[in-house]
């Protein structure tokens, strides 16, 4: 980056440095999170929370992909092998009363909850459309759209900043310098990419979740998914994509440092996108 | 593209904010934990900490006013909610999707007692009542199709748990037996028995649905007597069950043995158990 001296009145430039002090007393901050972005962003995680605790317990009741019963424990659901599998390679669980049940003991509100398992459904399904319209709104209001759409450099920012996130491990044993991608944008390809994915993934939840649970009155829906079990599959697999989503982001947001984590929840953040993000 | 919004504030400011913000923050993400735990069923939390910790959790939660009682109401009203939502939905014009005979799947016997005992079919009757003669009717199945046309129909059963089938079903329309023996002023609901009253460990527990007559009246709603064009068998509702596609199975009780019309909405078996009284799909 090409360093300009620094502003002595409050101008800002594309070369101004992160974390950017202007004048002694004061900081320059970005206004990087509008207030229902922020407030929607927490609610998601009991929500989410309740939808899959509560959802894996009405999966159980008559889960989609099954199989030929086993020939010693007549199990028929590839959740409980997985749970069988647990049972058996991890140590001090060998014991485990009901190895098919595991994962539901541990993922869900637990095996024979039905009725309650779709109360609670229901209660936080109709949270989460709310919320998420709360956080529509909010991305329109602050803008922040604009940072999640897609752009046609995405494909080739995307994998460089892939090849740096596959290298920065290796690079740091062998004590090699690994520099970040310049990104000049709020967010990095990967990034918008998946900030982006969920808003659409939410959608589909929803409109999975309409298709299975009204198929006569939205038939039109249940069509969109081909058919009731299309719609149960498309359902399952979003749950997986939005747990497969909160542990990368936990873990990079934690890498990224605490300004990051503190402008989810004030808003404001010292570091200016556009700065360059010489090392993440 | 992407408009920043910069400013400079003194750090007082900044801090101020950072403080206030995390004081809420910390203020919401307890009270919704607390919220979160106290929805979770017994079953639930007692897996997750022990049961002392608790117990205790629930003394404290009882103490403000939170008690098991009140969860059961608020759940309830989540239910309501949505029953409201899928009866604002009903449309009685818009018919079930079928399906041609290439599509049909097995379909499982849901008793949960197993297959009952034939005895019953022995003078078997369909009792109607609360009808707007003020007298009862008892027809038997001969009657019923001497008396309706049959209709056929193949559509998708589908189960509260998630499974579903297609069958293929023949019977009278309710509609018409309805129109044939009104019910009575006033009259909203039906309340449907089965001659099969056996619970899943072998004691007696009477089955009984309740049906609001919208449903009941839409063209395809039978009282189904034949199941692949052949008289219902024991593990589907011989002599006559319900085949209402615009509701869950748990809806389409098997073995009719009385229809009762009322105004007042009728006791409905899985709803006392915590399931909808609704169940529209």
């Amino acid at each position: 980056m090409v360093s300009s001296p620094r502003s002595q009145y409050g101008v800002i430039t594309m070369s101004t440095q992160a974390s950017a002090v202007s004048t002694p007393g004061r900081v320059r901050i970005e206004i990087r999170h509008h207030g229902l972005v922020r407030l929607t962003h927490w609610l998601n995680v009991p929500i989410l929370s309740g939808l899959i605790v509560s959802g894996l317990a009405i999966y159980w009741a008559a889960p989609v992909y099954r199989h030929a019963p086993d020939a010693t424990t007549g199990n028929t659901d590839y959740v409980g092998d997985i749970g069988t599998w647990i049972t058996s390679h991890v140590p001090g669980l060998q014991s485990y009363p009901r190895p098919q049940t595991w994962v539901y003991d541990r993922l869900s509100i637990g095996p024979w909850q039905l009725a309650i398992a779709l109360r609670l459904h229901w209660f936080f399904a109709y949270l989460f459309m709310a919320n998420g319209l709360l956080y529509l709104v909010g991305l329109l209001a602050g803008g922040g759209y604009r940072a999640l759409l897609p752009r046609r450099t995405d494909l080739r920012d995307a994998l460089r900043m892939a090849r740096y996130y596959a290298g920065w491990i290796p690079a740091r044993l062998l004590r090699r310098s690994w520099t970040h991608p310049v990104v000049m944008t709020k967010y990095n390809a990967l990034q918008r990419a998946a900030y982006f994915a969920m808003p659409v993934f939410g959608g589909l939840s929803v409109l999975s979740g309409w298709a299975m649970h009204k198929p006569v009155q939205l038939w039109w829906l249940e069509r969109l998914f081909v058919n009731y079990d299309g719609a149960r599959v498309v359902h399952f697999w979003l749950m997986v994509a939005f747990a497969a989503f909160v542990a990368p982001h936990v873990v990079l947001v934690v890498a990224d440092g605490w300004d990051t984590l503190r402008s989810m929840v004030t808003g404001w953040s010292k570091r200016l996108s556009g700065g360059g993000h010489g090392a993440a | 593209m992407e408009r920043r919004d910069v400013r400079d504030v003194t750090l007082q400011q900044f801090r101020a904010r950072s403080r206030r913000d995390f004081l809420l923050f910390g203020a919401g993400a307890a009270a919704l934990g607390a919220g979160f735990w106290w929805l979770l069923p017994e079953a639930a939390r007692s897996r997750w900490i022990p049961s002392r910790a608790n117990h205790a959790l629930d003394t404290l939660a009882a103490r403000v006013g939170a008690t098991p009682d009140r969860r059961e109401k608020f759940l309830d009203r989540a239910l309501t909610f949505d029953d409201d939502v899928a009866e604002a939905l009903y449309s009685p014009n818009r018919t079930v999707r079928t399906y041609p005979r290439s599509a049909i799947t097995p379909l499982r016997n849901n008793y949960a007692g197993g297959t009952p005992n034939p005895d019953y079919l022995g003078g078997w009757r369909l009792e109607l009542s609360g009808l707007a003669s003020g007298s009862a009717e008892h027809l038997s199945i001969g009657e019923l199709l001497a008396r309706f046309p049959p209709r056929e129909q193949i559509t998708r059963l589908v189960c509260v748990e998630g499974w579903s089938a297609v069958a293929w079903w023949d019977g009278i329309r309710f509609a018409e037996l309805l129109a044939a023996y009104p019910p009575g002023p006033g009259a909203r609901w039906a309340s449907l028995e089965s001659a099969v009253n056996v619970g899943p460990d072998g004691n007696v527990d009477p089955y009984y649905v309740s049906i609001d007559l919208a449903t009941a009246r839409h063209p395809q709603t039978l009282l189904a007597t034949h199941k692949d064009g052949q008289p219902l068998p024991l593990a589907h509702g011989a002599p006559l069950r319900l085949l209402a596609p615009m509701k869950l199975g748990l809806k389409n009780i098997k073995a009719i043995t009385a229809i009762r019309y009322s105004a007042e909405e009728p006791p409905d078996y899985w709803a006392r158990q915590g399931y909808s009284k609704y169940d529209g799909l």
